[in-house]
């Protein structure tokens, strides 16, 4: 029982981490970006070619991978989201299609079959007979560390305010001197950044694959439908909420169960509550 | 030359055409009114002034062009807006509603505080409350706060009485004779409730199917039939 809710708490920080940029866009540009995963995938791979290839320090592997994330989210807004503004039918394919094409790309780049991404902290903690990486442990603190942030610059700085502001009434914000679209292009930048470093993470507890984008998708997928327009603390309670489910799943049910799982609640909130379980208009 | 000039105005919203060449001028200081029945326009001028609907025309302050500036470069360059639906940040508090309003002007929050508190007490005694529970009195206050907020030079209030008893459209009138006499702020008021901007206003423009139909002094227009007409037909 202690070791499901030592991994349970561990695999939602982590999932927390993996959904909060994803949460983000949706809050405030009303976009569902689906080549989110692929800003997890791009975090992974950078951080592997520059870490593990080139051998350059993993904190500054890390960064680099955050920038490749931003400048991955920046162009996605500013090629798609801005061109295909107020269609978004049009930006949700364009988005799935650019996964695809990105997915692509790192075939040829690395190759189709996966990679062992070495820990950013490699070791482990003996928590009451169960064992704790480092590197997961790392994970669930960054995740809160980014949802804790992200709380504060939301309630205590301009553009945090302005964030809100923009996810609440566009026009409001509008004649409160705020430029959506800069707004936008912080969120989406942010939002990358943040997607490549919960890629680097997820990408050490799993592995790298060029579909690996899927999987971290889905979860932040999830984490919308079920929270309802992300609120931060809705995000952090639905990713307790599906990670523990997945852990339960694992131990007493089937492995092989586990993302079933989470579909099934997906589509059960659709059906019951289809503005999620915290559903109302703030970040 | 007026303090705010709008030249031969029109306004589209796709192909439909919203206002046909309206012109208006007011002085520095000046209370003026737009007033017009539901649909006449009076929401698609203030929009325009804030450059948030497409339009063709010229429109000034102070002698500098609004012309194609962004809403953003409007607030800054001394425009405030409260908007017919407020438009407030329903799960935001109060204050931070009005702090959302000092984005453009950040050296200026605690002198601006002080005036809304002044102007608004109850806004400082709620200042922790969600908008969203607020009564509609309460937040026609924040929207006008808000708008005191960007420290500006011309308020554009849209339908300041809208759904408020009268007890509270006297308070709000008397708020907005404050702010024009104390803070020397030049104030364009659209109103459906005509004695309300009549009451308020030096000058009329009376707004008809997005035309000007009658313009005058507040005094001149007080007995004219036409006044009558723009509401109800001939």
């Amino acid at each position: 029982m202690l070791q499901i809710l030592i991994q349970g708490l561990l695999l939602s920080g982590l999932y927390a981490l993996i959904a909060v940029g994803f949460t983000m866009i949706f809050s405030i540009g009303r976009v569902l970006n689906l080549s989110y995963g692929s800003s997890l995938m791009v975090g992974g791979y950078t951080y592997f070619y520059f870490s593990q290839t080139l051998g350059i320090p993993k904190l500054a592997g890390l960064a680099v991978a955050a920038v490749a994330g931003c400048l991955m989210g920046l162009l996605v807004f500013r090629l798609i989201v801005k061109t295909l503004e107020g269609s978004h039918v049009a930006i949700e394919i364009s988005t799935l299609i650019l996964a695809v094409v990105v997915q692509a790309a790192i075939v040829l780049l690395f190759g189709d079959s996966s990679k062992i991404l070495l820990p950013i902290i490699p070791g482990v903690v003996w928590v009451s007979g169960a064992a704790v990486t480092y590197n997961i442990l790392a994970a669930m603190l960054a995740g809160w560390a980014v949802l804790a942030g992200l709380h504060f610059y939301v309630r205590a700085t301009h553009t945090g305010r302005a964030m809100s502001a923009v996810s609440m009434d566009l026009k409001g914000a509008a004649i409160s001197g705020i430029e959506p679209d800069r707004i936008n292009m912080i969120t989406w930048g942010l939002s990358g950044a943040l997607g490549a470093v919960a890629g680097v993470f997820f990408a050490s507890y799993t592995q790298l694959s060029p579909s690996m984008w899927v999987a971290p998708l889905i979860i932040s997928v999830a984490v919308v439908i079920v929270g309802g327009i992300g609120s931060i603390v809705g995000t952090l309670i639905v990713a307790h909420i599906i990670g523990f489910m997945e852990v339960i799943v694992t131990a007493w049910i089937a492995p092989e169960l586990r993302g079933v799982f989470t579909m099934l609640l997906i589509i059960c909130v659709l059906i019951l509550r289809p503005q999620g379980l915290f559903g109302r208009a703030e970040l | 030359m007026g303090f705010l000039e709008v030249e031969n105005l029109e306004a589209f919203y796709g192909r439909a055409q919203a206002l046909h060449g309206i012109s208006l001028s007011m002085e520095r200081g000046e209370i003026a009114g737009i007033v017009g029945a539901n649909g006449a326009g009076k929401s698609t001028l203030m929009d325009c002034i804030m450059g948030l609907v497409n339009t063709r025309g010229e429109i000034r302050l102070a002698g500098g062009s609004l012309a194609n500036l962004p809403t953003s470069e409007i607030v800054r360059l001394g425009i405030g807006y409260a908007p017919e639906r407020f438009n407030l940040f329903p799960h935001m508090t109060v204050r931070d509603n009005l702090l959302v309003g000092a984005y453009t002007a950040r050296d200026d929050i605690e002198a601006n505080l002080d005036i809304v508190h002044g102007l608004f007490p109850r806004l400082e005694e709620r200042e922790r409350q969600e908008t969203s529970t607020q009564s509609g009195g309460e937040r026609q206050m924040v929207s006008l706060g808000r708008a005191l907020m960007t420290s500006p030079r011309l308020l554009l209030v849209d339908e300041p009485t809208i759904g408020l008893a009268p007890k509270l459209c006297d308070e709000i009138a008397d708020v907005l004779i404050r702010m024009n006499r104390e803070l020397d702020m030049t104030i364009l008021i659209a109103e459906q409730n005509a004695n309300f901007a009549l009451r308020l206003a030096k000058h009329i423009y009376v707004l008809e199917s997005g035309k000007i139909k009658i313009s005058g002094s507040a005094r001149e227009l007080r007995d004219d039939p036409r006044l009558l007409e723009a509401y109800f037909g001939d």
